[in-house]
């Protein structure tokens, strides 16, 4: 499963040399990502040449020491960021050739995201909190799957409690709700489960898991953590803004030993 | 340790200058108004003073009539009685006199090229001039006026109007209407314009001839040879002219003018500064809701200090000085900002002619220390509820936020209901009991509303969750999620939204209360039109008018009563007079024309009955001065004429504001020779006549009298309303202030929330809210707590006019109205100003970067 390599794809995108179509298997993915904070000795490269792609129906965990790079190159899958050289894309779509409101509306319709924590508008309750990002778009959504999704999370109960009035569990399942509401092409977690104890957040991972198995949900999930990386299909591995190798099906232990040796 | 706590202090100003700068925005304009209201009265008595000494320089004396008594009552008119010229002959004897300059001022207006009275702010008035006047009046250009032929205006009508010297000029005056050569224009030493009247100024033989003076002149003023004793030819004048006459000298004189100008400055001042006050006070809720804010965001930072050891005290202390760091610099640009107000204020007022004398602003230290009371006071005031709070953060929220505030519950509904409760009384008792003086009104009825208004503000944070619910759900449903946002988030912080929206509210509920008073004066003014007049036409004196009461001479209703078409007309003239020792104002009217033309609901007696013989009173000032129908009184007039009157009539509608009346007859008899004035008059057209044919004359015969106009009662309806609507505009000018400060501080509170909601923001943008859906968000959130205050300033304002309107005494309103139409504009203009207060946090919110605002804690 080697990612496509386009050559000459450095520097800004640019629609007259706009590259051939992503490869349909991907959900999203990067050519040559290249990141740089700062100038001169300040010079920081937080991704320098990643080329990684997410395939669909996939939970694939992003790992690495912390400031290697993975929250970086998540927001600039996202669209949250933008490059200094190289590509990003989600479905079909490079992310450079969109203006800011077409990025907001591919965010809406095509990304999910789950954060580590703050995922929910305090005023708005757990069930509008779920449907916002189709509310934002002035449309209804999929009444069936939004009420399989809430029932799935075992939030029924709940739907009318604002965030406040929940743990951070539940928060978090709110959260997870929301991205999958909305049916988007891909759903990108940043640590979800950094705030939360181990069985709470064991919860979450194996919602994730599942709506990857029985819905067909892509996800995209960086942690630092060899257990919640062990939930995932394909784990790749992120050093100093590089990828370094990846595992397919692992254990926590052979995560656990291949972060060892990253030097974690 | 007092040195760290005002070096966090000094930090805490430092880093966050945004907000720093707001609050010391807010105490500056606040405290500009204050100071400017000073300046601005402190700089017009300056130069009036200097205005003053110029043009009585020369005089060293002055012989004048002696009235029979002074009326004490506030701008009466106490001029004294006029004195025959051949006093000035009687002078000429006198030894150690100089220059004897009779002189007088009369009604003269200079006409235009179409034959109509040109327009000024100030009055319109004649003199006498000659090239070695004893007065401070100063030659511009030419030379003085010798003869009929020939005559000199000021200097500022000249070159308003395009006078060149040469040209004809007319003007008219009691007698008649004059085309003269300009020879000449005048002006003060240091003015072209004598506060903003015209002057006609002719040779003295002419003046007194134009003017109509019968030989009489107002005073004599008298330049003593050099040299000469000035206590001796005092003796020596009175000694020839006996004790019918009053002398006095170039000191009395100042002493006399300063005195009536600073009554008027002093008026004008009380006003500014009530509308200062009103400014001061709103900044005062803007500064303490941006306290209370900002220490909630630096919840985290307090209670670190308190963990690492700082005293609840300690902390106190700090938010003190950072408050009297703020307010000091609010104070001292408030202080300079306050001299640009003041001129300002002259710029306006001279721009429609009020011709102020221009001069440097006057910055007295007593203008220093009030704005410095009302800066730092109102600063400090308003910080101490906030720091008290902060006070009270456990050094544990250091750790966990939300156990910060959770220790203080408010009991805002029962203070809130309380001090409405007081205030409301005090206002109450203010206007009704007015339990002695002025002063007691103020205090009582301007700390009612004070009280009044703090109260509802704290009141309105218990309703406003479900007002702005109610207001918002329009919104809400149409623009759907951006709208449900912003609706939800004034409903989260229901003591911040009631707080910024008060702010607001106290302007907007003074313009209401100055609305309904408005309606109410205008619709008693047509309901009394309707109730107590019949006349048809109604003769005022024309804009300007001229020195004393400014009215017209009798000639004109003479003229119109004799014309065929009308039925009858009687002047209204009003005249001093002492009943049994008390100072009262009488009307003189025609009496069978008056029982025509007014129904006064009479008790006993009608006008017909009225001779010279006879005194009419209102039924309420006829018991307080114990007199009964058929009683007799003495009536003493103010050159001394003594009369018996007796009491033919007793009426019980005063609407038109006059208590006592007499017949024309006998004031003309009391009155001699000195000019007479009307200060207006009714007239009906006789029932055969057609009403078009009698109007047209009515207008024709005035086309010889531009000193007065003739209205009908519609006209004259129209031009009350215009009136009281300029009168409306300009206390609505005066609160626009107030207004700006509280829309800036809705801006600012909706800055400051959206700072705290960084993140949410950051979020929502992340999960797919466009720019235009995150400034609409925050654009209908202001837009809801805008209409919210609104909305309690019109309740709570109208409440109020009505209030007012009903302490007004019966014959001033007698009826209440409303007028929806300035509701609905208030309602609209409160959304525009939430648009307004939305322009920069909106863009604040919509150009956040959303990884930064995702990344904020
Ligand atoms: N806004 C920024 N400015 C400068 N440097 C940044 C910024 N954001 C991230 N970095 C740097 O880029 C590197 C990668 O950061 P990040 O992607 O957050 O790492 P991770 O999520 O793996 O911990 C780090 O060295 C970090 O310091
Ligand atoms: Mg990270």
């Amino acid at each position: 499963m080697a990612p496509p390599r386009p050559t000459g794809m450095l520097g800004h995108m640019n629609t007259d040399l706009a590259p051939p179509a992503p490869p349909t298997t991907a959900a999203a993915g990067s050519i040559d990502a290249m990141k740089i904070y700062g100038v001169g000795d300040a010079e920081v490269r937080a991704l320098d040449g990643v080329t990684v792609s997410f395939e669909t129906g996939k939970f694939t965990a992003i790992m690495g020491p912390s400031g290697s790079g993975k929250s970086t190159l998540l927001h600039c899958l996202a669209g949250l960021d933008s490059l200094t050289a190289g590509a990003t894309f989600v479905g079909d779509t490079y992310l450079a050739a969109l203006n800011d409101r077409q990025l907001t509306e591919l965010r809406r319709t095509k990304i999910g995201f789950v954060f580590q924590a703050f995922n929910l508008i305090p005023t708005l309750t757990a069930d509008e909190n779920i449907r916002l990002p189709m509310m934002l778009g002035g449309e209804t959504g999929d009444e069936a799957w939004i009420d399989q999704v809430i029932a799935t999370v075992g939030l029924k109960d709940r739907v009318h409690h604002r965030p406040s009035e929940l743990s951070g569990g539940q928060q978090q399942r709110v959260a997870v709700a929301r991205a999958l509401a909305s049916r988007p092409d891909i759903i990108f977690a940043d640590e979800p489960t950094g705030n939360l104890d181990s069985t709470t957040g064991a919860e979450i991972l194996d919602f994730m898991r599942r709506a990857v198995r029985e819905f067909g949900q892509t996800i995209v999930m960086v942690t630092h953590d060899p257990n919640a990386a062990s939930y995932a299909d394909r784990v790749v591995f992120v050093a100093d803004g590089k990828i370094d190798g990846e595992l397919v099906d692992p254990t926590s232990d052979e995560i656990f030993e291949r972060m060892k040796r990253l030097g974690h | 340790m007092a040195g760290s706590t005002s070096l966090i202090a000094r930090k805490s100003i430092r880093a966050r200058l945004g907000r720093t700068i707001a609050i010391v925005f807010a105490v500056m304009a606040g405290v500009s108004f204050v100071a400017g209201s000073f300046v601005l009265a402190d700089s017009l008595t300056r130069s009036f003073d200097g205005l003053i000494e110029d043009l009585v320089q020369d005089v060293d004396l002055q012989v004048r009539g002696k009235n029979a008594f002074e009326d004490e009552s506030f701008g009466s008119d106490n001029d004294p009685p006029a004195i025959p010229i051949e006093v000035a002959d009687q002078l000429s004897d006198v030894d150690g006199i100089a220059v004897i300059e009779p002189d007088l001022a009369a009604r003269a207006q200079i006409l235009n090229s179409d034959g109509e009275p040109i327009t000024v702010t100030g009055g319109m008035f004649g003199t006498q001039y000659q090239p070695d006047t004893l007065s401070g009046v100063e030659l511009k250009e030419g030379r003085a006026s010798v003869g009929p032929d020939e005559l000199v205006v000021d200097k500022a009508t000249a070159t308003r109007e395009g006078f060149e010297l040469g040209d004809p000029v007319s003007y008219s005056t009691d007698t008649g209407i004059y085309t003269a050569e300009l020879v000449g224009t005048v002006g003060t030493p240091d003015s072209d314009s004598f506060l903003g009247t015209s002057v006609v100024a002719l040779d003295l033989d002419t003046a007194l001839d134009h003017f109509g003076a019968n030989g009489l002149v107002d005073q004599i003023n008298v330049g003593i040879t050099d040299g000469a004793d000035i206590d001796a030819v005092e003796a020596k004048i009175v000694a020839a002219l006996g004790s019918e006459y009053e002398i006095v000298d170039r000191e009395m004189l100042i002493e006399e003018f300063q005195e009536q100008i600073g009554q008027f400055i002093s008026i004008f001042g009380t006003g500014l500064l009530i509308f200062a006050f009103v400014t001061a006070f709103v900044a005062a809720f803007i500064i303490n809701n941006v306290f209370q804010i900002t220490i909630g965001q630096r919840l985290r930072e307090l209670a670190l200090l308190r963990a690492i050891g700082a005293s609840g005290k300690q902390v106190r202390r700090m938010i003190s000085i950072e408050a009297l760091g703020v307010g000091v610099a609010g104070t001292v640009f408030g202080i300079i900002a306050g001299l640009g107000v003041a001129q300002l204020i002259v710029l306006g007022f001279n721009a429609i002619g009020a011709g102020f004398p221009s001069s440097a602003p006057v910055l007295l230290p007593r203008t220093v220390i009030v704005a410095a009371i009302v800066g730092i006071g109102v600063t400090m005031l308003s910080v101490i509820v906030p720091s008290r709070r902060a006070a009270k953060i456990p050094p544990v929220a250091a750790m966990r936020p939300e156990l910060g505030f959770a220790a203080i519950r408010s009991r805002r509904l029962v203070v809130g209901t309380v001090t409405t409760t007081i205030g409301l009384l005090m206002l109450l008792v203010g206007l009704f009991v007015s339990p002695g003086g002025t002063f007691a009104l103020i205090i009582l009825a301007g700390g009612g509303a004070l009280l009044l208004f703090l109260g509802i503000a704290s009141v309105s944070a218990t309703i406003a969750t479900p007002v702005t619910r109610a207001i918002g759900w329009p919104i809400a449903k149409l623009f759907k999620t951006p709208g449900k946002l912003a609706r939800d988030n004034v409903a989260r912080a229901p003591r911040r939204t009631s707080s910024s929206a008060s702010a607001l509210m106290i302007g907007v509920a003074l313009v209401s209360a100055a609305a309904v008073f408005a309606s109410s004066l205008r619709e008693s003014i047509t309901a009394t039109l309707e109730r107590a007049v019949s006349a048809d036409y109604i003769v005022q004196g024309s804009a300007g008018g001229g020195p004393g009461n400014g009215g017209f001479p009798p000639i004109i209703v003479e003229t119109l009563a004799e014309l065929p078409e009308i039925s009858a007309a009687t002047p209204f003239r009003i005249a001093n007079a002492q009943v049994d020792d008390d100072t009262k104002t009488l009307t003189a009217v025609d009496p069978e024309a008056a029982a025509q033309l007014v129904d006064f609901d009479n008790i006993a007696g009608s006008f017909d009955d009225l001779t010279a013989m006879s005194i009419a009173i209102h039924d309420e000032a006829a018991e307080s001065a114990d007199l009964k129908f058929g009683d007799t009184t003495t009536v003493t007039f103010q050159n001394g004429e003594v009369r018996e009157l007796q009491v033919d009539l007793v009426f019980a509608d005063n609407s038109f504001g006059l208590n006592w009346f007499i017949d024309l007859e006998l004031l003309d008899e009391v009155s001699g020779d000195e000019t007479q004035s009307d200060v207006f008059a009714l007239a009906a057209l006789a029932d055969d006549v057609d009403p078009e044919v009698g109007d047209e004359a009515v207008r024709a015969a005035f086309e010889q009298f531009p000193q007065a106009s003739v209205q009908s009662n519609a006209e004259f309806l129209q031009e009350q309303e215009d009136q009281i609507n300029q009168l409306l505009f300009l206390i609505g000018f005066l609160l626009l202030f107030a207004i700006v400060i509280a829309v800036i501080g809705i801006s600012i509170t909706l800055a400051l929330g959206v700072f705290e909601r960084t993140r949410e923001i950051g979020l929502l943008r992340a999960v797919g809210m466009t720019r235009r859906q995150t400034r609409r968000a925050v654009r209908w959130e202001a837009v809801i707590v805008s209409v919210f205050g609104a909305l309690i300033g019109v309740v709570v304002g109208t409440f109020l006019g009505v209030v007012l309107s009903q302490a007004v005494p019966e014959n001033v309103i007698s009826d209440l109205a409303f007028s929806p139409g300035i509701v609905v504009l208030i309602l609209i203009g409160a959304v525009f100003a939430g648009l307004a207060a939305a322009l920069y946090p909106s863009f604040k919110a919509s150009n956040m970067n959303v990884l930064e605002a995702i990344a904020t804690e």
